[in-house]
């Protein structure tokens, strides 16, 4: 039999050795310039859920996408507005009922066919038929029922009514001459990914030539031909990190440029840091309490679940809405990195924003009390408030999310505030799915949840229909006036007179409050500034470094010492000045070395000593 | 995934007592009998793996689609695409047939083969799960055998306390005080080891070079697993040693002469494995579940993390082949287990 003592020894030996060796041989990644190919290197925090634009839903899958394929317009990163993209120019007839888009005619695929309006006429088509492309993003061409290509520079759209949310369409446009082999049953689960070292066909300014869905790597190489001009670094990676503070710890160390989704408390801990650059940016979403405004059984009229008659009733949840302290909430559940919430579309899209009277969004609870006695909802003798016929109000059932904790706390407060108010409630914490479940059913009065918002309002102001009654809306908000003027704006086509529209519903929507919004969130970004500058933020001033509407600034960055004046981009970060990097060198082979002396040395004491201690006992 | 183990206890672990009766059969017999147990453990596991996480909460193209544009007919095109409009007597019979001709179908959020990604997660999982349970069976057994032999001295004293404190650690703690040390240095000592990951970038992992700096990345991993596993075995493999410790034959052996070494290792430890074999086969049988807490602090891709996240899902498919997978393997660790008893202790074929 072996003696276990040896054998540990040599285990241990054989295990650090050669990790000692490569320690000195390998560091942190090459510090960008030079000889080195200039590689960008970003930590995200979840995996693409598909390369294939028609599949994926995941912010990161967006992400990747946009670099790999072009749209038909594009964002500015100032302030969001429109800009050409692969459609240099576009007019509507007068009724709204046919599009001509003028399309670049410089514009080749990565593997040298040239980009043409059949190609954008082919996406749509695929995306107007029955399989999962539609699935995905039929709803943006609402009222779409052709689209063709007289010629390689012309693409028209037929309509059946007005679409104003044209020509804003997010679809990512796929090279005909690949695609058009994949049939609609393959494309459920056609991958677009590279396969032995044949990068993925698309016209971006990067090409994918490493990573599968549900991978942890995907490496991106520029594409030196790119239409809008060549990036300036050589490769863009992306590595998956299933924790916050591990990607961090990368970013101190420099395995990582870039970091993204970390809290208010990490950038904190990194403002301090030589070379590095982090913020809190606004991102276009915001968070709400939702109330049971009205489930129903949609085949009959009839209600379903069980909530509280107050919370079916809009003056009840409007009083409510005063009792909530949102820079409370900001500075404490929020860490600041936040601002109080208004209405559902977020203040970043000045265009359509609504910005409801100070004193409506003030926390004032006295008013909120005097509201409820006026509406009939009057404290009895034991201090608790009533429903107007005077039985007592009984207990509301408020839900938060498990899988996140804003949503528990928020939901805590809340809980609080209505207390103050003589409201009794209960919260129970349960997970999305299983609150899904929950609003579908009806069965609840209140919960916490939060949503993303496009760039054009219409999807966001879709949930709030009657129509989205069982889908997408989990208020069961519905009011006719509402749903009127969702149809009129989404058919109207003058800008301003839409804009109005968009207002006026975001008032009834602040008046009925069905949503009481509470915050419009913050995500924390970090990019090491001595190695990277000409960072773009979208919008300027408070925007998101990554995750815009269109690629600005993986196509601004640049490796810190070749900056310059970033092509007089005025809002691009600076590079910081570079301060001394330590490189893992001697001192860590040194290191490496004496840990393993030390645990051999160790582990040859003990067996030494098990022989002697054997020796004396016989 | 411990529900894994319900599916099959460690049925032959528990030494039967000895019968007088002579057993007819022997060996050959014993060991048809457990193949055959097995084989309905498996059965078992085939259908309870269909309807256990279709009780699950949740609408797949709801979690799917919140966020994005659509309307209803897009919900219910997703739904037909994906075969979830059928009625489920007929969703089970398809999935059967599916199964038994080796297709686990089309996972609902990453929308490639099950069998692809099962087959990418299921390697990272077995060489830091599979690494880190035999170092710390090995380490482990050996800190256990030295603590008995030498109880209540000061090595016992110190191995048990120490191997007794690393199992309370939660085990993400303990991973990430290793990469605030050792991955991102501290003081004069630099950062040693990569912070997460399974390799670098365009490395192609089975190159030389390749090999070696897997080996980097997963240094702090398995040993942050390892351990978290000591004493599971050091503490085992003491208290059974300490059962022998009176046994009359020892006292004959030590009687003939013996060194302390000999009597040690020749008579009392091979008497004293058998529990410890137990152990080690069962935990084996969960190394394809994977370490989710370890998996997701060191950002390595494995099955454990894979199964967690489609919960949330919940992705039908993934969860079934996931489960198909860990349960297979703990019942044919258990088969192991249960094989090797009847070669190592003949009591138990009866």
């Amino acid at each position: 039999m072996v003696r276990p003592g040896r054998l540990l020894a040599g285990l241990l030996a054989g295990c650090l050795l050669p990790v000692g060796m490569l320690g000195g041989l390998s560091g942190g990644a090459a510090a960008a310039g030079g000889g080195d190919p200039a590689r960008f290197t970003v930590a995200l925090l979840n995996e693409v859920d598909s390369f294939n634009p028609f599949l994926g839903i995941e912010v990161e899958s967006y992400e990747m996408w946009a670099l790999t394929y072009d749209y038909l317009v594009d964002f500015s990163t100032e302030d969001l507005s429109l800009q050409p993209s692969l459609a240099t120019d576009w007019e509507s007839s007068d009724d709204g009922l046919e599009w001509r888009f003028t399309i670049r005619d410089d514009v080749t695929w990565s593997d040298g066919e040239p980009l043409t309006a059949d190609d954008l006429a082919f996406t749509y088509s695929r995306v107007l038929g029955k399989g999962p492309e539609s699935a995905t993003w039929k709803s943006w061409l609402a009222g779409v029922t052709e689209v063709e290509a007289p010629d390689d520079t012309t693409l028209v759209m037929s309509l059946s009514r007005p679409n104003s949310v044209l020509p804003m369409v997010p679809i990512p446009i796929v090279p005909q001459h690949v695609w058009s082999e994949v049939s609609g049953e393959a494309m459920k689960s056609f991958a677009a990914e590279p396969t032995d070292g044949a990068p993925v066909v698309g016209s971006g300014p990067f090409r994918l030539v490493e990573g599968t869905a549900g991978g942890s790597t995907y490496r991106f190489e520029a594409n030196p031909d790119y239409w809008n001009g060549a990036p300036h670094v050589d490769e863009v990676v992306f590595r998956v990190f299933k924790s916050e503070d591990p990607a961090v710890q990368a970013l101190v160390k420099g395995e990582v440029d870039f970091v993204e989704g970390i809290s208010a408390l990490q950038v904190d801990s990194l403002e301090g840091r030589d070379g590095v650059l982090a913020q809190n940016a606004d991102t276009p979403g915001f968070d709400e309490i939702s109330f049971n405004a009205g489930s129903v059984d949609l085949e009959t009229g009839e209600p379903i679940g069980d909530p509280n008659p107050a919370v079916l009733d809009p003056e009840f949840r409007f009083a409510v809405g005063l009792a909530l302290d949102r820079q409370q909430l900001v500075d404490t559940v929020y860490q600041g990195a936040g601002r109080p919430g208004s209405t559902i579309v977020p203040p970043g899209y000045a265009t359509f924003h609504w910005e409801p009277p100070a004193e409506d969004l003030a926390h004032d609870p006295e008013r909120a009390a005097a509201l409820l006695d006026e509406a009939g909802y009057t404290v009895g003798a034991d201090g608790l408030r009533t429903l107007p016929d005077g039985s007592p109000l009984g207990t509301l059932r408020l839900f938060a999310r498990s899988d996140s904790a804003t949503s528990t706390k928020v939901m805590a407060y809340f809980k609080e505030w209505l207390a103050d108010l003589g409201i009794e409630s209960e919260v129970t914490t349960v997970e999305s799915s299983k609150l899904t479940d929950i609003i579908l059913a009806g069965e609840f009065d209140a919960f916490e949840w939060g949503w993303f918002v496009d760039a054009d309002p219409t999807s966001m102001l879709s949930y709030m229909t009657c129509d989205q009654r069982g889908n997408w809306s989990d208020s069961w908000y519905c009011d006719d006036e509402y749903d009127a003027l969702f149809e009129a704006q989404g058919s109207e086509l003058d800008p301003e007179v839409r804009a109005e529209q968009v207002k006026t519903m975001q008032e009834t929507l602040f008046r009925d409050a069905p949503y009481l919004v509470t915050a419009y969130n913050t995500t924390g970004q970090a990019v090491r500034s001595d190695r990277f500058a000409c960072l773009l933020q979208q919008p300027a001033e408070t925007g998101q470094w990554i995750f815009q509407q269109g690629t600005h600034t993986y196509r601004s960055i640049r490796p810190a010492a070749e900056a310059g004046d970033c092509d007089g981009a005025t809002s691009a970060t600076e590079a910081a000045a570079a301060g001394d990097e330590e490189g893992p060198g001697a001192g860590l082979l040194v290191g490496a070395g004496g840990l393993v002396v030390l645990l051999v040395a160790g582990v040859a004491v003990l067996v030494v000593r098990r022989r002697g201690t054997a020796e004396d006992r016989e | 995934m411990t529900l894994a183990a319900s599916a099959a206890g460690p049925e032959g672990a528990l030494a039967a007592p000895p019968r007088a009766r002579r057993s007819r059969g022997g060996y050959g017999r014993y060991a048809g009998g457990k193949v055959l147990g097995s084989l309905g453990s498996l059965a078992f596991v085939l259908v309870v793996n269909f309807f256990l996480f279709r009780v699950l909460p949740g609408d797949p193209a709801r979690t799917l689609g919140r966020g994005r544009f659509s309307s209803p007919e897009q919900l219910e095109q997703f739904n037909a695409a994906y075969g979830l409009d059928e009625p489920l007597p007929q969703q089970f019979l398809t999935y059967l047939g599916n199964t038994l001709s080796g297709d686990l179908g089309i996972s609902l959020r990453y929308r490639v083969p099950v069998a692809d990604l099962l087959v990418d997660r299921i390697g990272p999982t077995l060489l830091l799960v599979g690494t880190s349970t035999l170092l710390a069976a090995l380490v482990g057994m050996w800190l256990g055998v030295r603590s008995a032999w030498a109880r209540g001295q000061r090595f016992d004293r110190l191995s048990t306390g120490a191997s007794l404190t690393l199992y309370s650690m939660p085990e993400w703690w303990l991973g990430l005080l290793l990469i605030a040390t050792l991955a991102v240095g501290f003081g004069p000592v630099p950062g040693l080891f990569p912070t997460g990951g399974l390799h670098s970038v365009d490395v192609d992992p089975w190159s030389p070079g390749g090999v070696l700096d897997v080996a980097r990345h997963l240094t702090l991993p398995v040993l942050t697993l390892t351990l978290a596993y000591l004493a599971d075995y050091a503490l085992v493999m003491r208290s059974s040693l300490l059962d022998e410790l009176g046994s009359d034959y020892l006292t004959t052996a030590r009687a003939k002469g013996l060194r302390d070494q000999a009597v040690r290792n020749r008579h009392a430890v091979p008497n004293a494995l058998l529990p410890a074999t137990t152990v080690i086969a069962l935990n084996f049988g969960f190394v394809v579940a994977g370490a989710i807490t370890v998996e997701t602090v060191f950002s390595i891709p494995g099955l454990g993390l894979l199964a967690t996240e489609a919960l949330e899902i919940p992705d039908y498919w993934v969860l079934q082949g996931a489960f198909l997978v860990a349960s297979v393997g703990v019942i044919l660790a258990n088969l192991l287990a249960n094989l090797l008893y009847g070669v190592l202790d003949p009591r138990v074929r009866t």
